[in-house]
């Protein structure tokens, strides 16, 4: 969210640099030691620790045994891994798209000025900041299919009651309309930290021009916005490939397996099976995916700042 | 004629700003409604809460839920903890955070911030096993720095995007002029951009604190009897007789009403702090 | 005044003994406790503290209510918590794995964890401290213990790493009411169920005639419930051959999904056992197959509408054997732990008399001790009606454990749960059983031949 304005900054430091010959900006590396040594040393020994053994065939509570690559390719005919792959991706989909786009619409409702419009914007991002676990239990009580607020007030607008989570064709829905509440209010706060940027002349000329709203905004405002909702995009993606909180309270990865993402079912492996070395072995080729995934979008990003 | 041309676009105008009042009134009513849900669910007897049609207004309302609450678990000792923690992993995130926001700022390193992104990409789960094995190694389970260790993953990286872009949109002349003066990278940062970055700080901060708050899964696993976190905590709650709604819905309130009360306080500061970088910027 | 006076009395009792008049008092107990005391020393270990794990329910519900009685007895201080099932067997083997869990004495299902926890030698044998004529009490009366208790507690080596807490039989909870409106008895055999369980379904009122979980995993023992009215269990205990696709495992999926499906409320794919509970304690469901522990709040008017009106229903007949599937918790000590006699002390307490009397009168459990259901005093002091414990009596004389003696147990209740979660659903449940005993039958091989 707050790369962004690399583009312009650099422009500006250019200026500068050159007074002090190139790769000066090189002497401020050190100052970024510290946080690399302590990310560094709570991440690394976890993953020396999961590639080895991701190579093991180990079962807490049996002997363990090096397999080579068993456990990926194991994982490559493993039809529910598969299959959760597909919920993920599925998942991942509509809890980028439906959050961009609401918090698109909210950042330039909240960029205009009006009455009472800190309350309100306060009131917004509540549930951004609101704890996981906590929201995601008062959901699974709204969902509930029988005495649920939610079909109560369908029932006042004449929908007959819905199953929510209770029904394999409809849970992944239900899911990601946690996550859009959840999390429309930080792409809406990266939106309008773009929108604030935007300068005020093309759109007086625009509007001499005789140019409606519309034209204006997708004409204007949105290539201007475009790379902040990019980065919004980026965040919100590798947050909903890992979704883990909300599923995990709310279904656990049911009906059956109709919810089960790459992320519960790595859990299930590790914290249920107790199959250590498998789930070592999902956790790499999840990784895969999510930089994967990320580097296509930042890629993305780099061909859209171009052009 | 002129009066009654400026009537209509007066009716045009309180018409569109009645659009647009109904367009804030949408987009905040799921906020506002499952909060309300949530306070009227703890606030009802379990009769009416499993009552259907719902039962909205707590009619008298009871306290009974939060007392069970506090009766049946240590909530004291779990706030306590839940404040330890994310207090302790970010008060080293802004130690270690700041000045690598500024360093990655000045020198244009966006190579090493992916480094820390890393730490935020690896599926959390994935840490638990290997380190509860490495803290029993050095002792520290029962302790509450596991927790706090393994929360530097999510406050860190958070802390130095915030200051990145923080740092990033700050006008460099002054710490130009303090180097020319003679001043080292160091004092320059230590004098000059450190008191400036404050609002970022705090933003950083405020921010780290809350998604450690919220962290479920590594307090689940990695915490003891003694050392609970509030969200796990709340999801003990789920009890064995029954979805006892009241209750829970009392203590899923009383663990996000912290974080929920300081983001109405200091909203300004942080939408102003998250958005910034671009207001700067541009 | 009184109840400090009762308090002293009580303080006092426990001094002499274990055993004790509790608040529904059990003078009998109290009596042969007082006369065999003699001179054990409870507070030998007085001063060290230990940590106790336990799982959510009413039998840890018990334990730490009276707490504190026991540390006034032996003088040693007890840190307990009471983790949420799937939470607590996921601590319980990861930090066994570690080498030294953070508690002296835990809660085990046995059931799901018995044989991992044998196989591992996790826990401490309970045979030689019960030996110990220094460390056990006299009047822990040992003999009092039912066989099938010492029966789940014993492992196949002989080693019992456990003491038995708790069991708990399968039974079905019934609407009087409903069934006295459509002019219904309780049914007898399976097919009285289906019969039953149509007459009161009304769909239009929201009425129905069965409830039972549909959620996987938690849905594996009504499965099994069923299975055993066919006299077969799931998996072979002599062999240790699944028999999960046998006309009888396929007969019994598809007698629970027809009950699932057509006569329980929608969402039970979606539904534990709190679910079920919530379902039909607003008295709007005929019968709820599930365990016996679950009664207190069907008759607590603060949580319930169903209050003096459920039936407590044994297990029918299926169509070659009548069974209720049982299931069943012990306690013991962690082989790692540094306080391992303080520990005993407190398993020593946990299934005393007393406790298991009052957990009894609780109704959230059914204590493996004899001594409970025959002791008139502890009888009077029931809180639940007579009918449940006719009920948990005759249940248990059928008992047969409900899930398979091996070590994968929650694997194989997850890979059968799915298939059974998919058949409710709808699907076919031979093909749906044929894929899970594919998936998990290298499983069952894998840990058998380690």
């Amino acid at each position: 969210m707050t790369q962004t304005s690399t583009v312009e900054t650099k422009a500006v430091s250019a200026e500068a640099a050159p007074a002090r010959g190139p790769g000066f900006d090189r002497n401020y590396l050190p100052f970024a030691y510290p946080a690399l040594v302590i990310t560094a040393a709570v991440i690394v020994f976890p993953w020396i620790f999961t590639i080895y053994m991701s190579f093991y065939d180990w079962k807490i509570g049996q002997a363990r045994e090096f397999v080579g690559f068993a456990n990926f390719t194991k994982l490559a005919n493993d039809p529910r891994f598969i299959e959760s792959i597909g919920h993920t991706l599925y998942f991942t989909a509509l809890a980028v798209i439906l959050p961009v786009v609401f918090g698109t619409i909210a950042a330039l409702i909240f960029n205009e000025r009006f009455p009472l419009r800190g309350l309100f914007r306060a009131i917004f991002i509540l549930p951004m900041m609101a704890t996981p676990v906590a929201v995601a239990l008062v959901w699974t009580m709204m969902f509930h299919p029988q005495l649920g607020v939610l079909n109560y007030l369908l029932s006042l607008v004449g929908i007959p009651p819905q199953l929510w989570v209770y029904s394999p064709d409809t849970v992944i829905p239900s899911l990601v309309a946690v996550e859009v509440w959840h999390w429309t209010p930080l792409v809406m706060l990266i939106v309008l930290g773009g929108l604030a940027s935007v300068p005020v002349e093309p759109y007086e000329s625009a509007k001499i021009d005789g140019a409606s709203a519309w034209q204006m905004f997708r004409h204007i405002t949105l290539p201007l916005i475009m790379p902040f909702i990019l980065v919004a995009v980026v965040i919100r993606m590798i947050d909903a490939l890992k979704a883990f909180d909300t599923i995990y309270v709310i279904t656990s990865g049911g009906p059956g397996t109709a919810s089960e993402t790459i992320n519960i079912y790595l859990y299930l492996q590790a914290f249920s099976f107790y199959n250590i070395g498998y789930a070592s072995a999902v956790t790499i080729v999840f990784f895969v995916l999510i930089i994967l995934l990320t580097l296509v979008l930042l890629f993305l990003r780099q061909k859209a700042k171009w052009t | 004629m002129r009066s009654r041309r400026s009537l209509g676009v007066r009716v045009k105008h309180a018409i569109s700003n009645l659009g647009f009042a109904f367009a804030v009134f949408v987009i905040v009513s799921p906020a506002i409604l499952v909060m309300l849900w949530m306070l009227s669910l703890s606030l009802k007897t379990e009769v009416d809460n499993m009552a259907f049609p719902p039962v909205f207004i707590p009619s008298p309302p009871t306290l009974a839920n939060f007392l069970d609450v506090f009766e049946k678990n240590s909530f004291d000792l779990y706030f306590v903890n839940s404040l330890i923690v994310s207090g302790i992993s970010t008060l080293i995130a802004i130690l270690v955070g700041v000045p690598a926001g500024y360093g990655i700022a000045k020198a244009q390193a966006h190579k090493i911030a992916v480094l820390t992104l890393i730490a935020r990409i690896t599926p959390g789960l994935s840490y638990l096993i290997p380190l509860y094995i490495l803290f029993q190694w050095i002792g520290l389970t029962g302790t509450v720095w596991p927790i706090v260790i393994t929360h530097l993953v999510l406050t860190v990286p958070i802390f130095i995007y915030v200051m990145i872009g923080f740092f990033e949109s700050q006008p460099p002349d002054l710490e130009e002029a303090a180097l020319i003066d003679g001043c080292t990278l160091w004092q320059a940062f230590r004098y000059v951009a450190l008191p400036l970055a404050r609002p970022g700080i705090m933003v950083g901060a405020i921010l780290s604190i809350i998604f450690s708050w919220n962290n479920f899964i590594f307090g689940a696993v990695l915490g003891g009897r003694t050392t609970r976190t509030l969200p796990v905590a709340v999801f003990n709650m789920l009890t064995f007789e029954q979805v006892a709604w009241g209750p829970l819905a009392a203590a899923a309130l009383l663990v996000t009403a912290p974080v929920l009360i300081l983001t109405l306080f200091i909203q300004k500061e942080i939408v102003g702090g998250l958005t910034a970088g671009g207001v700067k910027g541009g | 005044m009184d109840d400090r006076k009762t308090r002293v009395t009580r303080r006092t009792a426990l001094k002499i003994g274990a055993g004790a008049a509790g608040v529904f008092a059990a003078p009998a107990i109290m009596k042969t406790a007082t006369a065999q005391t003699g001179g054990f020393n409870w507070k030998k270990f007085a001063g060290q503290s230990i940590e106790v794990s336990l799982t959510l329910g009413p039998r840890a519900e018990n334990l730490r209510r009276h707490e504190k009685e026991f540390t006034e007895l032996t003088g040693i201080k007890v840190g307990s918590e009471a983790v949420p099932e799937q939470q607590h067997r996921q601590q319980a083997v990861i930090q066994f794995n570690s080498g030294s869990p953070q508690f002296d004495v835990i809660t085990e299902s046995w059931h799901v964890q018995k044989r991992l926890f044998g196989k591992s030698k996790w826990l401490v044998d309970m045979k030689p401290l019960l030996a110990d004529a220094s460390l056990t009490a006299p009047d822990y009366d040992f003999a009092d213990f039912t066989a099938g208790g010492l029966r789940w507690a014993t492992q196949g080596d002989g080693r019992m790493d456990t003491l038995p807490l708790n069991i708990d039989p399968w039974m079905i909870y019934w609407n009087k009411e409903l069934f006295a409106a459509k002019g219904l008895a309780f049914p007898k055999t399976f097919e009285e169920i289906l019969m039953a369980a149509e007459k009161l379904t009304d769909k239009a009122a929201g009425q129905y005639g069965w409830v039972s979980r549909g959620l996987k995993n938690a849905n594996v023992p009504v499965w099994t419930s069923f299975m055993l009215g066919h006299d077969m269990d799931p998996v072979n205990p002599k062999t240790v051959t699944l028999q999960t696709t046998t006309p009888e495992a396929i007969a019994a999926a598809e007698y629970y999904k027809k009950l699932n499906k057509d006569f329980a409320p929608p969402g039970t794919v979606g539904f534990n056992w709190n679910e079920s509970q919530t379902s039909f304690s607003q008295g709007k469901i005929g019968m709820w197959l599930d365990g016996i522990g679950f009664a207190p709040p069907l008759e607590d008017p603060a949580k319930s509408r169903v209050v003096g009106k459920v039936g407590y229903g044994i297990m029918p007949a299926g169509p070659k054997a009548r069974h209720s599937a049982t299931f069943g918790d012990g306690i013991g000590i962690a082989a790692a732990s540094k306080k391992k006699e303080a520990a005993y002390l407190y398993c020593q307490w946990a299934t005393s008399k007393l406790m298991c009397a009052r957990l009894l009168q609780s109704g959230g459990g059914s204590p493996c001790r004899g001594s409970s259901y025959t002791d008139k005093d502890v009888i009077a002091g029931l809180k639940l009606p007579r009918e449940w414990l006719t009920c948990l009596q005759e249940s248990t004389a059928i008992g047969r454990p409900g899930l398979p003696e091996i070590v994968p147990v929650t694997e194989f209740r997850d890979v059968f749960g799915v298939g059974l979660t998919n058949t409710i659903g709808g699907a076919d449940a031979k093909a749906e059983l044929v894929k899970a005993t594919e998936a998990f039958a290298p499983v069952l091989q894998k840990s058998e031949a380690s």
